[in-house]
């Protein structure tokens, strides 16, 4: 049966102009790539603004070719009432609550491994624990401090400003603007050097 | 090509049975006239032709790299997408031309500028956080491409980089990755749509890197080389079912699986005789999850259906030897002490079986695979870098003069059996 069914669909497709074909391949793989885009462009449009103060990062981890590796505030958290609590996977997702000082720069209120509801002007952001999440005699509980990736971590620069920018961010001077959607997902909208935009990012 | 040495060989044979007097002038042209026409093959100027196109992509896209952050952003997503689209519109001249190999080509050069536009727009719109869903992606738009123009150089691509997902997403989430399995079944449905023996081998190839990804997690909580065991045994079985069905394509397909399953079986015997030494009894404990056992019973059920269908011996000592190899996985405890003798008579029975198997049916990778499995499992005994030498020398001789009774046996019986 799985044989006649695969047999007369190929004979269906041998009926089309191969053209036809190869082009809606193209097709496909070109709407594979809008979507790409578009998700980002909708993250940039309808996400709340949160200011995120970068800090200096391992110096391994410095330029990369031409893109800046970001370390924030909120990278490494104390889990709080998350220690010792079940993982689930080495990397799971975690939601950060988000709350801004008095100078707007948003940092972490607490840890949770499920989305949990926020009162404006707090916003909640969701992340990957790269490192904490091996605790236990099974490594399968959180760690007292774990550090989380939020996709904001790398920033493609043209080529020869990487190395401006990382002297910037050492000195404690650049920080970003992020949107971030209630789902908790989040993009970099633009970059700041003392409060002043030097980098906007466009929809598309 | 491998039609064009048959016809070559078809020909020569011809003419020498001419000449002998085997066949005559009007069989021979009627033999010829059944034959189809040969597909186009790539000549000298298509092989000069290809090496140009690529100097000139490759002085193109150096070209290009060079000034790519000048160029606007829009501007370079427009050539990404009009890259793609020159690959496959070409293909698709090509494949009106009746130009498959180079039409497959194109295909397959498409889906490899399509997963470097993935990166490409990634690095444009700073999108580098999830590399494994990149890997996806590529997979997604690489198996799509396949299915819609008949490429196995798109299918390919499209399982190298769903196998890089999925090791990824194991090597994250320190979990078997199931999720691959059903791109794996995607795939194994198209190499079934196209009846291809190629589509066939990358699919059996892109099970074994899961496969052993899956075993070697780092938080083990199950012995690796028992789960492996029971992926060969489902492997092997299912491949044997599958070419024990009245459908030619599954029967083809499984024919290519089924030389996959025997090495994979083979390579785990002789795993599981190098893991019973004492030096890799590290963890003790362990707990094997129930689907994975499940999966081996599967392998053995779906042996012994296919043996119940074909009612043919050789796929019965098949359907014995994946029994077999699970037997001495399963008689494998790590201990303290002492040597696991009854593992080790299993696993050489089961390579016995398989070698036994593969003459019955005439399948030579079966037979290779056994003798392998044999020598490896032989060598692993003699070899292991604790306990008892002269135990393990006993154990070698009863075991061969047990193979000797058997042969002198079976030289008895055979001869009757004939008559």
């Amino acid at each position: 049966m799985t044989s006649i069914t695969a047999a007369s669909l190929a004979e269906r497709l041998a009926r089309i102009p191969k053209l036809v074909l190869f082009g809606a391949a193209a097709l496909v793989q070109i709407g594979l790539l809008a979507v790409m885009i578009i998700d980002r462009a909708q993250v940039l449009r309808d996400g709340a603004e949160v200011i995120l103060q970068t800090r200096p990062v391992d110096p391994r981890d410095f330029l990369r070719g031409d893109y800046v590796v970001l370390g924030y505030d909120i990278t490494q958290l104390s889990t709080g009432p998350l220690q010792n609590q079940p993982s689930g996977e080495r990397n799971p997702q975690v939601y950060v609550k988000l709350a801004p000082n008095s100078e707007g720069v948003y940092g972490a209120l607490s840890v949770h491994a499920a989305p949990v509801a926020v009162t404006n002007p707090e916003v909640l952001i969701r992340g990957r624990v790269i490192y904490g999440a091996t605790c236990g005699s099974k490594w399968d509980t959180f760690c007292e401090k774990i550090t989380v990736r939020y996709n904001l971590e790398s920033y493609f620069v043209p080529e020869g400003e990487g190395r401006k920018l990382e002297d910037i961010r050492n000195q404690g001077k650049l920080s970003v603007v992020a949107a971030v959607l209630p789902s908790g997902r989040a993009a970099i909208k633009r970059l700041l050097i003392d409060g002043k935009p030097v980098y906007e990012e466009p929809w598309f | 090509m491998f039609d064009r040495v048959y016809r070559q060989r078809l020909d020569a044979d011809l003419a020498r049975w001419e000449a002998d007097g085997v066949i005559t002038p009007a069989s021979l042209a009627a033999i010829r006239a059944t034959l189809p026409p040969l597909a186009p093959s790539v000549n000298i100027a298509i092989v000069v032709a290809i090496v140009g196109g690529l100097l000139i992509a490759a002085a193109f896209l150096a070209f290009v790299a060079a000034h790519w952050t000048e160029i606007p952003r829009l501007l370079r997503l427009a050539m990404l997408f009009a890259g793609m689209l020159i690959a496959y519109g070409l293909g698709g001249w090509f494949a009106r031309a009746r130009q498959p190999i180079l039409a497959d080509l194109c295909a397959a050069i498409g889906a490899l500028i399509f997963g470097a536009a993935i990166a490409l727009v990634g690095q444009m719109y700073h999108l580098g956080g999830d590399f494994a869903g990149g890997m996806l992606l590529w997979a997604m738009g690489a198996l799509a491409a396949a299915a819609l123009t008949g490429s196995r150089g798109a299918l390919a691509v499209a399982l190298a980089a769903a196998i890089i997902w999925s090791c990824m997403r194991i090597f994250e989430n320190s979990n078997t990755h199931f999720a691959f399995a059903a791109f794996w079944l995607a795939a194994g449905c198209l190499a079934l749509a196209w009846n291809s023996r190629v589509a066939a081998h990358l699919v059996a190839v892109a099970a074994l890197p899961w496969w052993i990804a899956s075993a070697l997690q780092t938080h083990l909580d199950f012995r690796p080389s028992f789960m492996l065991a029971n992926g060969a045994a489902l492997l092997f079985g299912s491949a044997i079912a599958l070419a024990a069905s009245p459908w030619q394509r599954t029967n083809q397909a499984g024919s290519v699986l089924s030389t996959y399953g025997a090495f994979s079986l083979a390579g785990v015997a002789i795993l599981e005789a190098t893991m019973a030494n004492e030096v890799f009894r590290l963890r003790t404990g362990l707990a094997n999850p129930s689907w994975m056992i499940a999966s081996g019973m599967a392998g053995v059920i779906f042996a012994f259906a296919a043996t119940a269908i074909t009612r043919r011996a050789g796929t019965a000592f098949a359907a014995i030897a994946i029994g077999l190899v699970l037997v001495g996985a399963a008689l494998w405890t790590p201990r303290p002490s002492g040597e696991p003798w009854l593992a080790y008579a299993a696993l050489l029975c089961a390579m016995l079986c398989l070698v036994v198997s593969g003459m019955l049916d005439a399948a030579r990778p079966r037979i290779v695979a056994g003798w392998l499995g044999i020598a490896g499992v032989i060598a692993s005994i003699t070899w292991a870098v604790k306990g008892s030498l002269l135990k393990r020398s006993i154990f070698l001789a009863v075991a061969g003069i047990v193979a000797v009774v058997l042969a002198s046996a079976l030289n008895r019986f055979m001869p009757r059996s004939r008559e």
